[in-house]
């Protein structure tokens, strides 16, 4: 009995594999650090986030576009991966700095000295001395790293398993998604949250342990971690669209009841996808954020997974490979129009600055292709002829 | 025989003050220039009486001498002096100021003649006055200014007279020294909520924390047993206070002591390395204190003896237990008024908030009724309708005309967006929900950026006319602001209208007819597009008016709507779909909710707003179509 390998059949995930090896390799040699230079650190910093944003835009899709969930709440799981490494980026870095001054002192501190002086030092610009018990574990890099996948993991359990079971859906799922959102912000954006409200966490490219590496070094290493976990989410959710579990959520997309009358338990197949793209995009918030440095609960706002549905929309959803290339191309326009870069045209008696009109530009677009292209840029992918068709 | 008496009685009464107002300032100052000069607090006070009985210029002296501004010149003559300049006291004449040092009456009988002072402005003929002196009694009245008070009580202006009553009772309260009047003034008082009488039982009920081996002596409010009413830590640092124990040491100051007695990197024979932990600290430092180079310090057991060797009270200040007990009921009583009073204000307040999300929300329950779309832009229509309104404000400078144009012409200006919209966009995308909700979305943030590039970023003021500044008091508790009161009544029109134009109208009959079964209303001759683009129109222009409305008492900035947008899809989501009722019973319900959170905590906005949040998440479990939910083929839609 031979079987095509999975890898094999699926005709996206070569091609995406390749491109993603390719582009690393090229950043790589083009790096300050392992390279000619060409690139600068900052601008690898941006590619790298730009694959994590990637990552978090193929877990949309997933729910999106293969679900048929417009989840209006995957940022929340982002930036709540963000938050769970950033405890222990933001503790050991601090820890490390306390005990080196606290070592100037003529007697050792005591392990008990040694936590509230870096509490206090964490949690001074709040107000507070204590550790919260949300940091109970920040010392410990192992169990912070799997919060990452946990804590998203779990809310977005729970939060499914009470929206699936009383069959919210539709829009009402998508504003109901929205609201946990910014419940989940505002209650992050408080003092005593635990989190240090809208301070956030800051200083998260230093990795504790590596002072002396430098963050040339540091950028490439993450853009490796981005592009290695890309590529893996991107092999697992095409893996999850093919063969069977893919046509049952697919048809739970296209018709929800149908499937439930036909016997396939509804509920479970939702709350396994979502909860799954919950975890992977807490993966790529993880990783996102110490390439950012800093975190704060504005990141978590609802407007910023209104965004994420943008670019998978752009990107063509329901294909993985469309919202990597919505997130990528929207991600990175964005930041070169709102960046000042772009060069303002003069039409006579206005001056349109891209920093001002972009993001006009970006809504209306954002309109004409949801009036004009649904499948967005991938679609242009259906225009080219077809070679030879081995499906 | 009785009666008789008591006319004499009266007479005599009447005509003693008359007798003492007979004599001339210059003869009482005369008389006893010596008691002037030097002043006893035990025999000045008739001299003062006598002197404030000659009219102004009598207090005039008295207000002088007790401001230290008089001065006793060598000749015998009394001289107000002010600055550089001196009256003579008697005659009024103008004169340069004397060398000589003013009178410096002490303390006691300063008070003697303020109270005199307060006593005559108090039955002073101008109400004004009288009214000036009260003002002037409340804010800091002493204990002997009540005899003057009591004495004054009649008023032929009846105000005065309830004021005059009050201000005794709550003097009475403070300054008394009769028990049994302290008390029937605090009962006659109870119920009282205002903030005066409270500041008068505060005090009262004032208490302390004393700890003793026995029963002490005064005023008990209750015992606290330490862990349950009292932390351990503060019946510690009471004990501390007390000199029943000996200081505890705080971890920093022991490494002090610590480092302080390093020798050859060692403390009493402890290498230094290993004071990195606290159990060997201790038993460090204790070689050190038994050997006597450091204080000995506070352990545990003996905190632990000299605990349960105490017992803690509450002690109340003021000594006598009847009062204390009265003002205790006196103020539970208002306080359960003034928990009464806040629900009430709360009421209020949650019913202006429910009044502003009812017209945020309408237009979205409407068109999300009629054609199953939200509609993402819905909150820059909001902010559509309030710059509209700020841009007509900048025309018109009359702030009435203003509003009353800009309320019309903010309805129109949204009416017309969102038609456009809707023939532009959602009628493409009909039966489309998700994708009809990015587009608006595309549309809103488009919109948002566009309201900056024109109006800038920073706020702009929309200000109300004048009448509808200030706010309507009940009481020190119950007020409401008229702008608050004026988007109440506007919620209130707009529901009137409303259901005037879906229940009496040709299109309101459509719109409800497509509402239920589109494609039965389209068979009957109804054309769904018109009536969806109506719809929408209609929705978007109360969105306008609502704008109006907020911009009213917040700032217009280009992210007003964005405030408003999530409430009311909630509003319209907890509501119920297609039911003008629903969405004010989810208004009322999450703005009734929001203040009642923000009420338990009103220090933390942002978690009252999370709580809601998550009770409406919870609240769709139990009933996921809304409190009023669509009934029928359209539920199914």
């Amino acid at each position: 009995m031979t079987r095509t390998p999975f890898i094999l059949r699926n005709k996206s995930v070569l091609p995406v594999l390749a491109v993603l090896a390719v582009f690393t390799l090229a950043v790589t040699f083009l790096s300050h650090a392992y390279g000619n230079g060409a690139i600068p650190t900052s601008m690898v910093k941006v590619l790298g986030k730009t694959l994590c944003l990637a990552l978090a835009a193929v877990a949309m899709d997933l729910v999106w576009g293969y679900l048929g969930i417009l989840s209006l709440g995957q940022m929340a799981f982002f930036a709540l991966g963000g938050y769970m490494i950033g405890q222990w980026l933001m503790y050991a870095r601090t820890e490390d700095i306390v005990a080196a001054s606290l070592a100037q002192n003529p007697i050792p501190p005591t392990p008990l000295e040694l936590q509230q002086a870096t509490a206090n030092q964490i949690f001074g610009v709040v107000g507070s001395a204590d550790l919260p018990t949300t940091w109970a574990f920040a010392h410990s890099l192992p169990l912070q790293l799997m919060l990452v996948v946990a804590v998203p993991g779990l809310l977005a359990l729970v939060f499914g398993w009470l929206a699936f079971r009383s069959r919210v859906n539709g829009v009402y799922l998508s504003i109901l998604t929205q609201a946990m959102t910014l419940a989940l912000a505002l209650w992050l954006f408080q003092n005593d949250s635990g989190f240090r409200g809208n301070n956030g966490l800051s200083g998260l490219q230093n990795l504790p342990g590596l002072e002396g590496v430098g963050q040339a070094k540091v950028s490439v290493w993450f853009l490796w971690a981005s592009a290695v976990a890309l590529g893996l989410c991107y092999v697992l959710a095409a893996w999850i669209v093919s063969g069977k579990f893919g046509s049952v959520i697919r048809a739970i997309r296209d018709d929800e009841t149908r499937v439930r009358f036909l016997g396939y338990p509804v509920e479970g197949f939702k709350l396994v996808v979502f909860t799954l793209a919950a975890m992977i995009t807490a993966i790529a918030g993880a990783l996102y954020y110490p390439q950012a440095g800093i975190i704060n609960p504005a990141e978590m706002m609802p407007i910023a997974s209104i965004y994420l549905a943008v670019w998978v929309a752009i990107g063509g959803r329901g294909r993985l490979y469309g919202a990597i290339i919505g997130a990528v191309v929207v991600s990175l326009l964005s930041s070169w129009f709102t960046g000042g870069r772009a060069p303002d045209i003069a039409l006579p008696g206005y001056v349109i600055k891209w920093v001002d009109w972009w993001q006009v530009a970006l809504g209306l677009s954002f309109v004409l292709v949801t009036l004009f292209a649904p499948k967005g840029i991938a679609g242009i992918f259906d225009l080219m002829p077809r070679r030879k068709d081995k499906a | 025989m009785h009666r008789i008496r008591l006319i004499a009685t009266l007479v005599v009464a009447l005509l003693m003050p008359l007798a003492v107002m007979a004599q001339s300032l210059d003869a009482v100052v005369a008389d006893s220039i010596d008691q002037i000069e030097k002043p006893s607090r035990r025999t000045v006070g008739p001299l003062v009486d006598r002197i404030a009985a000659t009219g102004p210029q009598g207090l005039a002296l008295l207000q002088a001498w007790a401001d230290r501004q008089l001065v006793l010149t060598e000749t015998g003559d009394l001289l107000i002096i002010d600055g550089d300049a001196a009256t003579d006291a008697l005659t009024g004449d103008t004169l340069a100021a004397p060398d000589d040092r003013p009178l410096r009456p002490n303390s006691g009988v300063r008070g003697l003649i303020e109270s005199a002072l307060v006593a005559s402005q108090l039955k002073d003929p101008d109400p004004a006055r009288r009214a000036m002196a009260l003002d002037t009694l409340a804010r800091s009245g002493n204990a002997d200014q009540l005899a003057p008070l009591r004495a004054a009580l009649d008023d032929p202006d009846p105000a005065l007279a309830a004021r005059k009553a009050r201000l005794e009772k709550l003097m009475t309260i403070q300054h008394g020294t009769d028990p049994a009047a302290r008390i029937a003034a605090i009962e006659a008082m109870a119920g009282d909520i205002s903030l005066d009488f409270r500041a008068v039982l505060n005090p009262l009920l004032a208490t302390r924390l004393v700890a003793d081996t026995d029963m002490p002596q005064g005023n008990v409010a209750r015992e606290l047993s330490v862990g349950d009413d009292l932390p351990r830590a503060d019946a510690l640092a009471a004990l501390v206070d007390m000199g029943a124990l000996q200081p505890f040491m705080t971890p920093d100051e022991q490494r002090t002591a610590l480092a302080a007695n390093i020798v050859d990197g060692r403390v009493a024979d402890t290498p230094v390395a290993d004071l990195g932990d606290s159990d060997i600290r201790d038993t460090t430092y204790d070689a050190l204190e038994a050997s006597g180079a450091v204080p000995p310090a506070a352990t545990e057991s003996e905190a632990r003896e000299a605990l349960a060797a105490h017992r803690f009270f509450q002690l109340y200040a003021e000594p006598d237990r009847d009062v204390t007990d009265a003002a205790r009921a006196a103020q539970v009583s208002a306080e359960v008024r003034l928990v009464a009073m806040k629900g009430v204000d709360l009421g209020l307040d949650a019913l202006s908030l429910a009044s502003i999300y009812f017209l945020a929300a309408i237009g979205l329950a409407v068109t999300f009724g009629v054609m199953r779309v939200i509609n993402m832009a819905h909150g820059e229509f909001i902010m559509l309708g309030a710059y509209t309104a700020y841009t007509v404000q900048t025309l018109i400078a009359d702030r009435t005309l203003s509003l009353i144009v800009a309320l019309p012409l903010a309805f129109a200006v949204t009416f017309a967006a969102g038609v456009i919209l809707y023939r532009l966009v959602i009628r493409h995308l009909a039966h489309r929900p998700l994708e009809t909700l990015l587009a608006t979305f595309g549309v809103s943030i488009a919109l948002q950026q566009l309201a900056k590039n024109i109006f800038g970023t920073q706020a702009r003021p929309l200000t109300a006319p004048a009448w509808l500044e200030g706010s309507i008091t009940i009481n020190d508790v119950i007020s409401i602001s008229s702008i608050r009161v004026a988007i109440f009544v506007l919620a209130l029109l707009f529901l009137g209208l409303f259901l005037f134009i879906m229940k009496r109208t040709r299109l309101g009959l459509e719109v409800r007819a497509v509402t239920q079964n589109p494609g039965m209303a389209a068979s009957m001759g109804i054309n769904p597009d018109r009536i969806a683009m109506m719809t929408f129109g209609l929705g978007s222009g109360i969105a306008g008016i609502a704008g109006v409305a907020i911009g009213l008492f917040a700032q217009v900035t280009s992210e007003l709507g964005q405030g408003y947008i999530v409430q009311s899809f909630m509003t319209v989501v907890v509501g119920g779909v297609g039911n003008i009722w629903g969405t004010l019973a989810g208004a009322a319900l999450i703005g009734g909710l929001s203040k009642v959170i923000e009420s338990l905590n009103p220090a933390n906005t942002l978690a009252a707003q999370t709580f809601m949040i998550l009770f409406i998440i919870i609240f769709i479990q139990f009933r996921p179509r809304g409190i009023i939910p669509q009934k029928g083929r359209a539920a199914e839609a």
